[in-house]
């Protein structure tokens, strides 16, 4: 639901802006950010996810039809492996963790205040 | 690795971050629609007719759960649910929270879509056990 502009109150949208600011300037988002540039740096990174994601899409149709092979198997494992073995890739998903534990954190405090979870009522209703 | 380059100066001391936190919270108590939401909220929890329309639906949307999920609920049955479900929204204070509680919605999305816009991350989904809850 988008809320007319002139319901949203200037002051929220104030201390928004400020939130975002510093938690930017927090450790783990800075951290999550250099991790996520190297990431993008790093193109044998993104081929190798992007064929894991491929393969699993596949395999998910394939396995609806009951037409998964044993080769079929150990490539995905083969895959997976070369995933948890890949620095940049394992550096970008720990990050991201990182900065994620330290949003549910930061929604803690805000909801503790509030007496409602922040973040429920902030959900944007499309899946 | 990464921990080594950063440059203390760069960083937001935890405490400083979470006072932000706060403060935001704050803001947000503040305004006319979380004001009105809690209002509303006080007024149904005293509204006694309410709270009874509101048990009637819930007892008998209970009662029927299995049917329910069998899509096998009978038209007699049906009836009588989306009557109860209309008594109770026909509630005024029922009509007040809902509007009160779509407006705090709003604003509260608005608020996290600030949020996530400029951290990179969906702040509702990376809070949430699942996107849908």
């Amino acid at each position: 639901m988008k809320t007319p502009k002139e319901n949203f109150p200037v002051e929220l949208a104030a201390a928004a802006e400020e939130l975002s600011e510093y938690l930017l300037a927090a450790e783990p988002f800075i951290v999550y950010k250099r991790a996520q540039n190297h990431f993008s740096a790093d193109l044998q990174a993104q081929r190798l996810l992007e064929q894991l994601s491929s393969l699993q899409s596949s395999l998910r149709s394939a396995q609806s039809n009951r037409n998964v092979s044993e080769t079929d198997i150990q490539q995905l494992r083969g895959l997976q492996n070369d995933v948890r073995q890949n620095a940049t890739i394992m550096e970008y998903a720990q990050a991201q963790q990182n900065a994620i534990n330290y949003l549910r954190e930061i929604n803690q405090e805000i909801s503790q205040l509030l007496g409602l979870d922040f973040a429920a009522l902030a959900r944007q209703t499309t899946c | 690795m990464i921990h080594d380059e950063l440059d203390e100066l760069e960083i937001a001391p935890p405490d400083v971050v979470r006072q932000v936190a706060r403060n935001f919270a704050a803001t947000l108590s503040e305004t006319r629609q979380f004001m009105d939401f809690e209002a509303a909220a006080e007024r149904l929890n005293h509204d006694q007719p309410a709270q009874k329309a509101i048990a009637d639906f819930q007892t008998k949307q209970q009662s029927l759960q299995m049917m329910i999920r069998l899509n096998a609920v009978s038209p007699a049955d049906q009836a009588e649910l989306e009557r109860l479900q209309h008594a109770y929204l026909s509630e005024a204070s029922v009509v007040d929270y809902i509007q009160a509680q779509q407006a705090l919605v709003a604003i509260c999305q608005a608020a996290g879509e600030i949020i996530s816009q400029a951290i990179g991350l969906d702040y509702s989904a990376s809070c949430s056990a699942s996107c849908c809850g």
